[in-house]
């Protein structure tokens, strides 16, 4: 016979429904949200680690002033560094050799002439001819007829010989020393001088584009740069977000991320250059994840610069330059990073060789692996699982308080059953797998529904994040094992031993225990004493001891909230707060980073503004796992960049002290790293490390940095003693050619990268504060539930004895109400102090620094969110004691 | 002679629809006096408790009616019978039904705090004999003493009416007549009327009005003349 325990499952299910909703309702929205990151994540994680071979990406691509020849792209195909010292000496010593054959004509012809002069006026004088036209004449026929023969005969003669030989050996000689002494000059500044260079084969593409100005809206004002490829590209293709590629030559198809800023869409006509274009696709190109126009940019610009695609056809009707860019692939394979900067700065020896043999100019070579536009969004949706996991981690943490107050809320609920059944004989086992199989049934409904809603609603929420911020390929549904252990496996566990604990633990009391409803532990002989408050006041004190336990989850239940909701306030509040004072965190209003100390004519790079001042600097990388504090444990292994900046003696923007490394205060911070500390910097592309003892702390917000005097920067890095790597000034510097300028950072650059998170973030974060009051009235409502459940027969009884529902209200809501109150401000202290920690730890994956930051305004507001979901539960409350009937106290007379 | 204080008139109630229908009061009349001890008789099913329920304003009939000192139950509103509770009646249960954390004395001011007319807690507390156990919480003690408690929460009110539900049904044949007697004062002290359910036929001899009910109805409804204290019962 099956056990007729069964049949109360689906009844009790029934009956309690609205409390098992609002958990399914809890593990939903949190196993969703949190599933719904990781699948989003893991979704576009696969379908941008697809992109590479799918859409064929390059391993870099340079830029030649023309079109390169076959025969250019013949020998970089192959990869060797050509002999540029033997072509500057072929090349000089052919100049030379039209000089002197030309010179010796001259001279040959000069001499020649002079003699056969001579010769006639000797002849002349002899007969006595004097009249000097007619010696002209001898001489002019003289000079006809034998001249050239006289010429043929010099030349024959070994002295004229010899000094022919004379005067070549003595150009080429020159040539040799010539070009050495520029030659060492060149395999200094591109370091070409390597004896054992491994040539670098690769594949080439024509990868060529225009860039136009883009025109929205037909109203003849330019909006943005459009760069355009053509359509039958074989390198760097295109995934279709929308529509399709085109196939005329008035169709165009643009990028998607690009289009939505723009308000444009499939079917609208746009101006590019002088033609009108029907976008018939929306794309995303697979090496323009983030349309960064420039590698040189610190932030992308979607609004401002696209890119897009258009029939050979079409691109051949626009008129401006093409820009001869070819993309390459590497025959070897790699995914080392220092193998593949090996790889790319062989290559770039071999481009600079063979374009100066062919010809040619190099307007700009970049190494895929540098590329920010294929690798900035990658790193950044990679970095933010951390942000998940930590949100991962409390949500066990709260499925598990919430299983646990259940478990014994309904033990204690039971009781009698318990006893009456233990007392019939039915054993502890029997009963256990009965206590269990609710809680399960619920688990396995929440969790389920919460997947559901994870690989869908949730997830495209999530995915659709980043597609407001980034260029993505459209991305397929992935199955994620990681959201399936972590926000599913690992609370059923959770909740399965949990509910085994408390329930085991409890069935360990006697039958008779149960049926007297003692299933307390406590050995107390009598009531706690409390003040000699007036007796309402004295039973809300008694009501207050009584759910003590209650409280305790309320707590952090609280913190809980509180901490979300910090989260969606500090993080707008921070990154604006950031902004707002990117202008004071930057000591230098302008800082110039330069390609290069010297120009093209290898003159030093030089400026007249006033304010300007050299300074050094380097990136370099800081191992995260060197990191000795307790966050330790959350360390994902990437290395963060560290600017290393050499500063001039009487700086007048960095002021440092003493000699030595001193750090930015941002950098402090983030690693809790101060004076005499030692820290090991490495290089990213080489093994190189560089140790330095930190001397003191530069306050500095704005990034993470190392200050030194430039004199030891320059010595420490082998750097000659003038040379420097750009200006800080304090006004725009106008007389540098853009051609030589890496960066220009302003505070305005810096508040970029907020104002981009806040166009990403912030729809979703407002959305987030609704969830979270949802939340916190749920959770409110649990335990506000249980108090009340709790109390059910105690209510009823003073029902029947005349108190009034108003009265009641006061005795078992304001207890709760007041505590809530008082959670809700502490609750927020513990929670704003967590957040700033854990600030701290999500920083920690992340480059650079901010600091957690709320407004006072919203301080009062993340209480009050609180409050106001608890108002809710308390409305709630208040018609559930209404409605307890007064006959529960009445249930046990007969 | 005493006036009528509770009018029970032609009361009838009925629980489930259709087949299952069962009429639990078919039918109800009777009158108590103030300040008599009233006793309801009856085997389970009787109605006792559904009368009870009625005349407490926690339960309405389905017709006829229930007037206290003229005053009728069915006209009042939800917030009046509250306040009838509130002003005229104690309740003593079977199963005691003491709020669990509050403890002893505490229990007893609850019954104080509604009462316009409260007699002194302490006094009730040493009359009750709870004068050491008045810091205790319920479960500590005894089902006696807790039956001690629920009298004492009943009493301090000085409540006009005194409803009894099976007062000692859990309770052993000595603590039963101790606590017979402690209600047996509250009547003669306070006079309180009391109104007393129980099955126990021996608890007739202490009351001055008794009525049986079976099936719904009333089959006697006597006066006892002869009333005899509750120390002296014997079943």
């Amino acid at each position: 016979m099956k056990n007729p325990l069964i049949k109360r499952i689906p009844k009790e299910l029934v009956a309690e429904w609205h409390k098992y909703a609002v958990i399914v309702i809890f593990m939903v929205l949190m196993i969703g949200v949190v599933s719904g990151m990781y699948v989003g994540h893991d979704s576009l994680m696969a379908s941008i680690n697809a992109g590479p071979e799918e859409f064929n990406l390059e391993d870099g691509c340079f830029e030649l002033k023309k079109k390169a020849s076959q025969e250019l792209l013949d020998d970089l195909g192959k990869g060797e560094m050509a002999d540029v010292r033997q072509y500057f000496i072929d090349k000089g010593i052919k100049e030379a050799d039209g000089e002197v054959a030309k010179a010796i004509d001259d001279n040959l012809n000069e001499e020649v002439t002079q003699a056969i002069e001579d010769g006639v006026r000797e002849q002349c004088k002899a007969y006595g001819i004097t009249d000097e036209q007619m010696i002209k004449e001898q001489i002019d026929t003289a000079l006809e007829d034998n001249l050239e023969d006289a010429i043929e005969e010099a030349r024959k003669s070994e002295d004229f010989k010899k000094a022919v030989e004379d005067a070549y050996n003595e150009a080429h000689e020159e040539v040799i020393k010539a070009v050495d002494e520029e030659w060492d000059e060149i395999v200094k500044r591109y370091d070409l001088d390597e004896e054992s260079f491994i040539s670098v084969p690769i594949t080439i593409y024509d990868h060529f584009y225009r860039e136009e100005a883009e025109d929205n809206n037909n109203d003849g004002i330019k909006d943005a740069t459009i760069r355009i490829f053509k359509s039958d590209s074989a390198i760097d293709k295109a995934a279709f977000n929308a529509g399709r590629a085109p196939e005329t030559d008035t169709e165009i198809a643009i990028d998607r991320m690009h289009a939505s800023n723009a308000g444009v869409e499939i079917g609208d006509t746009i101006r590019v250059g002088n033609k009108k274009f029907e976008i018939v696709g929306l794309l995303s190109y697979v090496n323009y994840l983030t349309l960064h126009e420039s590698n040189t940019d610190l932030m992308f610009d979607s609004f401002g610069f696209d890119v897009a695609m258009l029939t050979p056809a079409g691109f051949d009707t626009l008129t401006s330059r093409v820009h001869y860019e070819y993309a390459y692939k590497y025959e070897e394979k790699t995914e080392d990073k220092i193998a593949l900067a090996d790889m790319g700065s062989r290559f770039l020896k071999s481009l600079i060789t063979q374009t100066l043999v062919y010809d040619n100019e190099i307007e700009d070579f970049l190494p895929e692996y540098l590329r920010q536009a294929s690798n900035f969004a990658p790193s950044d949706i990679d970095g933010d699982s951390t942000t998940t996991a930590v949100l991962c981690y409390i949500l066990i943490a709260v499925i598990a308080f919430i299983f646990a107050i259940t478990i014994n809320n309904t033990i204690e609920k039971e009781a009698s059953v318990i006893g009456t059944l233990r007392a019939s004989g039915y054993s502890k086992g029997e009963l256990i797998v009965h206590y269990m199989s609710m809680p399960v049934i619920v688990t396995l409904i929440g969790a389920a529904l919460g997947n559901v809603l994870g690989y869908t609603a949730f997830r495209n929420l999530m995915v659709s994040l980043y597609y407001e911020s980034y260029s993505l390929p459209p991305c397929g549904l992935v199955w994620s094992k990681t959201a399936l252990i972590k926000t599913t496996i690992i609370p059923l566990i959770l909740m399965f031993l949990i509910n085994l604990i408390v329930i085991v633990k409890k069935l360990q009391l006697s039958p008779l225990r149960f049926l007297r409803h003692d299933l307390t532990t406590s050995k107390r002989s009598k009531a706690r004493r409390i003040p000699a408050w007036s007796f309402m006041k004295r039973f809300r004190l008694r009501i207050l001891f009584q759910n003590i336990p209650n409280y305790i989850v309320l707590v952090f239940g609280v913190i809980f909230i509180e901490l979300m909701i910090c989260f969606a306030f500090g993080l707008p509040d921070s990154l604006n707060n950031y902004a707002d004072k990117a202008s004071e965190m930057m000591f230098a209003e302008y800082q110039y980073m330069l390609m290069g100390s010297k120009d093209s004519d290898n003159e030093v790079i030089e400026t007249s503004e006033e304010t300007a001042e050299r300074f050094s600097a380097k990136t370099l990388l800081y191992p995260r796992n060197n990191d000795v504090s307790k966050m330790r444990a959350f360390g994902s292994g990437k290395d963060e960049s560290i600017t290393v900046y050499g500063i001039a003696d009487n700086s007048s923007y960095i002021t440092l002290g003493a000699e030595g490394a001193y750090i930015s205060s941002a950098f402090s911070k983030k690693y809790g790293l101060g004076a005499g500390d030692e820290i090991s910097l490495h290089e990213e592309y080489e093994n190189k490390s560089y140790s330095f003892d930190i001397a003191g702390v530069v306050d500095y917000e704005g990034g993470l940095a190392v200050f030194m005097d430039r004199n030891s920067f320059n010595e420490r890095f082998d750097m000659d003693e003038d040379d420097f790597s750009g200006y800080f000034s304090r006004n725009e510097i106008k007389d540098i050619d853009e051609e030589y300028i890496a960066t220009v950072i302003t505070a305005d650059d810096m508040a970029k990268v907020t104002v981009q998170l806040m166009h990403s973030f912030g729809a979703v974060i407002d959305v987030f504060k609704y969830v979270l009051v949802v939340l916190a009235a749920a959770l409110i409502y649990l335990l506000a539930k249980i108090i009340i459940e709790k109390n059910e027969h105690s209510i009823s009884m003073v029902k029947i004895l005349g108190f009034l529902n108003g009265e009641i209200g006061s005795l078992y809501i304001l207890p709760t109400a007041i505590v809530v109150i008082i959670f809700a401000v502490a609750g927020f202290a513990v929670g704003y102090s967590l957040m700033i920690y854990l600030f701290k730890v999500i920083m920690l994956q992340m480059d650079g620094y901010f600091m957690f930051y709320m407004k006072p305004e919203s301080m009062v507001l993340s209480v009050v969110y609180l409050l106001i979901g608890y108002a809710f539960v308390s409305v709630i409350d208040y018609f559930r004691i209404k409605k307890i009937p007064m006959d529960v106290a009445l249930k046990n007379v007969e | 002679m005493k006036e009528d204080f509770l009018k029970i008139k032609d009361l009838k109630k009925s629980f489930g629809t259709g087949e299952a229908k069962q009429d639990v009061l078919r039918g109800m009349d009777f009158t108590v006096k103030k300040g008599e001890f009233c006793v309801l008789l009856g085997p389970s099913g009787s109605g006792k408790s559904t009368l009870l329920n009625i005349i407490g304003g926690i339960d309405t009939p389905d017709s006829g009616y229930v007037s206290i000192n003229g005053d009728k139950l069915e006209d009042m509103s939800e917030k009046q019978l509250t306040m009838y509770r509130r002003r005229h009646l104690g309740y003593v249960f079977q199963m005691y039904n003491l709020i669990p954390n509050l403890n002893v004395k505490e229990n007893i001011e609850v019954g104080a705090y509604l009462s316009e007319k409260p007699l002194d807690v302490e006094e009730v507390i040493n009359t009750l004999g709870l004068q050491d156990h008045k810091y205790k919480y319920p479960n500590q003690l005894s089902g006696g003493q807790q039956q001690r408690v629920s009298i004492g929460r009943a009493v301090v009110k000085n409540p006009d009416i005194l409803m009894c539900d099976e007062p000692t049904g859990a309770l052993d044949y000595k603590t039963s007549k101790e606590i017979l007697a402690l209600i047996e004062d509250c009547n003669n002290k306070f006079g309180s009327t009391i109104i007393m359910v129980t099955h126990n036929e021996a608890i007739k001899y202490m009351a001055d009005h008794v009525i049986k009910l079976r099936d719904g109805v009333v089959r006697h409804n006597d006066i006892n003349d002869k009333k005899i204290p509750a120390a002296e019962l014997e079943w």
